[in-house]
């Protein structure tokens, strides 16, 4: 074979020049990701304090804390997922174990996939439009439902996924027990899938705990203690978002400590649905 | 002799009236349960349903007002109640467009790293690394834009280009006027950095859909690393790739946090990219709790429901290549 | 098709195999193989599954290379260089030992394309020469008659026996100096493994041939040498009318005749 030697080496270069520009932009990433957790841990440690989680958010010049922030977003997180998640998984279920290849399930999925990553701000113009205005008011119940909106999707390709992922054979030995088909998905499917179902529910809570666009017109934000989900709620997003854009030096601190504690909790989350995922398949 | 077998409860022996209870009661929860997730399947077209009737029934005020010429007015005073989606419109692609035009490349790039080029004991750690750029809220991305690389930028990047492109014929209108820091081109790059996980991802799954077998007939006829990549992997992927790219641009059209920060939050469209605009979802984030009266609220939904519209196209293109692929893999 | 009888010309070995270990990680796969290819014959390589047979072809092209925890010990002498060595340059050693795989895996381009690809890589081409040199190609490949008219058609259009003859072409295409072939036909339906048998016997007049399969019968068809391996060791090696009809090992016995694998 005749090789044309100057054509050979053009092409190790040509190589060697992808291989270098691919690992720039590795290097970029990664180095990016650095930066901005750099970042929030510099700005947010050192406001960190006891203070943050026992105290109200403030008038600005006063000190103060994040508590009344820290728990809205606890508890609407909290009933949005509850809401969402039943919800979710026994969509999932139907396609999965009854409907597995109806023409249902085809179109539920693809619309489900669209709303996995439609805007979150018009999830919550939508809930506006039909608790708030109706309603004549803002609410932790409007926030909450915001969310679940949310979760839904995240919850149904999840559970789908992981249903989809049970061996027909386990499923055929319960009912050949006799097992009608409602208990072989309950007693059988959802035990094998369960890890799997419970890692999407963490990831749910994950993506849905941070943020802030639906909540901004539903639940607004409250400077005060409340509880009273039928009134505007507090939660430490919008929190962080009124205080950052504020021009009041404390305010922005406290901003950037509630931004440290939001990204912490989401990746501890993250996490956690990680090795519970890790440690399904290494069984 | 003893009578040693076992003493079983004969089919006579159980009651038939309480058997027939039992598998009733199984029977009816069986019916229920079924019930329960096909309402709950159903609930998903429902909400899609939904959304689309109410922002439609919200903007009704605004459509009627303005009509078609919402789409290309540029103005929009609260004041004398005039709106126009048009610079909403245009910052909001054009922030999209260019931050595909960055991430992509980079995401391309570093997908081929992590599946052709990274030592395996690094593979799993960047992959991390990147699933958790993936994982940090959009908010944080906005307050760190703001308070960090939008300054950065106004020191470095951005009179740098202002300076290179003065004399250009055709570029310097793209790069006039003062640096601000914020504006059309750090949102842009606040949003690359936001989708960049997003494609990364996608593309490292959909180049792991490549048989190894024809990824080792490339290299056994002598080709590069480089040349695999380019004249097999890509282009058996290439749908695939489509399909992650437009699902980014979904993402990136509709986020809003990470954009409404950094954008400067002017109504106007400008040819420069350095200086401020804003996008339809920074638009409803900043304004919709100050607006008064009917027509600046459902102006307002209007937006929302044009943006809705948009990326329920782009994700539908999107997920309808992705399918193709899949189906394609699975043959 | 023919076995060579034993008192046929000498031929020159093309490449040898010398103490090669290979290693999965920590696990020995191939276990001191001693053994010569050669030049214009084909040479088989028998044996039951996981006997590493097709581990040894691989070693062959650096194949292993793409994989960070294999690695290969001892000398593959080819053309008086040890091909093992960290300084060969195994894209250059790729282009003259060619390989042909199980599944059949044109890639995607047009079928001109996939063999015109290769050639364009190591030589400076005029756009007429590399026709001819396609053309030729194809006809070596005995694939010409069926696609000359739509040679703009992918790659992937073809049928299974098709796509791995445009395999053999575009390997071809190099002018290698060994062709290996990893079970090329197990894909296959019978004619098109026919038709491959054929396409073997005739390349043999050009390139040196080394074919791993395991189906005995294409061994005893198509080849003049015949390596039986098991478990990772070369356990004879020789002639293959020899080794059908009165091998040396025991083992090798119990194999041909069916008594396990």
């Amino acid at each position: 074979m005749a090789v044309d030697w100057a054509r050979y080496n053009r092409r190790k270069r040509r190589n060697t020049r992808t291989t270098f520009l691919c690992f720039s932009a590795t290097v970029l990433g990664v180095g990016i990701l650095g930066i901005i957790l750099g970042t929030l841990l510099y700005k947010g440690f050192s406001g960190l304090s006891l203070q943050v989680f026992t105290e109200m958010t403030p008038p600005p010049g006063n000190a103060g804390g994040l508590l009344n922030a820290i728990v809205g977003s606890l508890i609407m997180t909290g009933i949005g997922v509850a809401i969402g998640t039943p919800i979710g998984i026994l969509a999932g279920t139907y396609m999965a174990e009854y409907g597995r290849y109806s023409k249902l399930t085809m179109v539920v999925r693809f619309i489900n996939d669209i709303l996995l990553s439609a805007p979150s701000i018009v999830m919550g113009l939508f809930v506006y439009t039909i608790m708030v205005a109706p309603m004549g008011h803002f609410s932790g119940y409007a926030g909450a439902v915001a969310l679940a909106l949310l979760v839904i999707p995240i919850v149904v390709r999840t559970t789908e996924d992981m249903l989809l992922l049970v061996p027909g054979a386990l499923r055929e030995a319960a009912s050949a027990l006799g097992l009608p088909r409602s208990l072989v998905v309950r007693r059988v499917s959802y035990k094998a899938a369960r890890a799997g179902i419970i890692t999407g529910i963490l990831l749910a809570v994950a993506r849905v705990s941070g943020e802030t666009a639906p909540l901004l017109f539903t639940a607004l934000n409250n400077q005060f203690w409340s509880t009273d989900l039928n009134a505007p709620f507090s939660s430490l997003p919008v929190v962080i978002f009124q205080f950052a854009l504020s021009p009041y030096a404390d305010w922005q601190k406290l901003a950037w400590v509630g931004a440290l504690v939001i990204t912490l909790a989401v990746l501890a989350l993250s996490i956690a649905a990680r090795w519970l995922s890790s440690s399904r398949t290494t069984q | 002799m003893v009578d040693v077998t076992l003493h079983l409860p004969t089919r006579s022996e159980v009651s038939e009236a309480e058997r027939t209870l039992v598998l009733r009661r199984m029977r009816r929860s069986d019916i229920v349960f079924r019930r329960l997730t096909f309402g709950s399947a159903v609930s998903v077209l429902v909400i899609l349903g939904a959304v689309f009737v109410s922002l439609i029934d919200g903007s009704l005020p605004a459509l009627r007002a303005f009509g078609f010429s919402f789409l290309v007015t540029e103005s929009w005073n609260p004041v004398t109640e005039k709106f126009g989606a048009l610079a909403p419109m245009y910052g909001t692609i054009v922030t999209s467009a260019l931050a595909m035009l960055i991430a992509v490349p980079i995401g391309l790039g570093i997908a081929v790293f992590l599946t052709e080029l990274c030592p395996p004991l690094l593979r799993r750690p960047i992959g991390i690394a990147i699933e958790l750029l993936a994982g940090i809220p959009s908010i944080i991305y906005g307050i760190w834009g703001l308070f960090f690389f939008a300054p950065f930028l106004q020191q470095t990047l951005q009179p740098a280009l202002v300076n290179t492109f003065e004399n250009v014929p055709v570029f310097s209108a793209l790069f006039e006027g003062p640096p601000y820091g914020i504006g059309i081109l750090t949102a842009s790059f606040i949003l690359a950095i936001m989708v960049l996980p997003f494609i990364t991802a996608i593309s490292r799954d959909v180049f792991d859909t490549v048989p190894i077998v024809l990824k080792e007939s490339a290299y056994g006829i002598g080709c590069t690393t480089s040349e695999v990549v380019r004249r097999v992997v890509v282009p058996y992927t290439r749908v695939g790739l489509i399909g992650g790219a437009m699902l980014g641009l979904g993402r990136a059209l509709g986020e809003t946090m990470a954009v409404t920060f950094v954008i400067g939050n002017a109504h106007r469209i400008s040819g420069s990219i350095l200086a401020p605009g804003t996008t339809i979802s920074a638009t409803i984030a900043n304004e919709f709790t100050e607006a008064v009266g009917d027509l600046y609220t459902s102006s307002l939904i209007a937006l929302g429901l044009i943006l809705f519209c948009i990326t329920f196209i782009v994700l539908g293109a999107a997920r309808f290549m992705l399918m193709m692929l899949e189906r394609r893999a699975g043959k | 098709m023919n076995l060579m009888s034993s008192n046929a010309p000498a031929v020159t070995e093309k490449l040898s195999i010398k103490n090669l270990n290979f290693y999965y990680g920590g696990h020995l796969a191939l276990k001191n193989i001693n053994m010569p290819l050669y030049e214009k014959q084909v040479t088989a390589f028998i044996g039951p599954s996981g006997c590493g047979k097709s581990t040894l072809l691989r070693v062959l092209n650096r194949m292993y290379d793409l994989y960070p925890h294999q690695r290969a010990d001892g000398e593959v002498l080819f053309d008086g260089t040890n091909i093992l060595q960290p300084k060969e340059d195994v894209n250059l050693l790729r282009a003259r030992i060619g390989m042909v795989f199980q599944k059949p895996t044109p890639f995607p381009m047009t079928i001109y394309e996939n063999i015109a690809f290769g050639v364009r890589m190591y030589e400076k081409i005029s756009k007429s020469d590399l026709d001819g040199r396609v053309e030729q190609c194809l006809r070596k490949a005995a694939l010409w008659s069926e696609v000359q008219n739509k040679l703009g058609a992918s790659g992937l259009s073809l049928s299974g026996g098709q796509q791995q003859r445009l395999c053999i072409a575009r390997t071809v295409a190099l002018r290698p100096d060994i062709i290996l072939f990893d079970e090329p036909c197990s894909a296959l339906d019978p004619i098109s493994t026919a038709r491959i048998e054929e396409l073997i016997d005739e390349l043999k007049q050009d390139y040196t041939i080394a074919i791993v399969t395991h189906n005995m019968q294409q061994a005893a068809r198509v080849s003049e040498k015949t390596a039986f391996m098991y478990l990772g060791e070369l356990i004879e090696f020789g002639d293959t009318k020899k080794i059908f009809t009165s091998p040396e090992a025991k083992r090798t016995q119990d194999y041909i005749t069916g008594r396990f694998g």
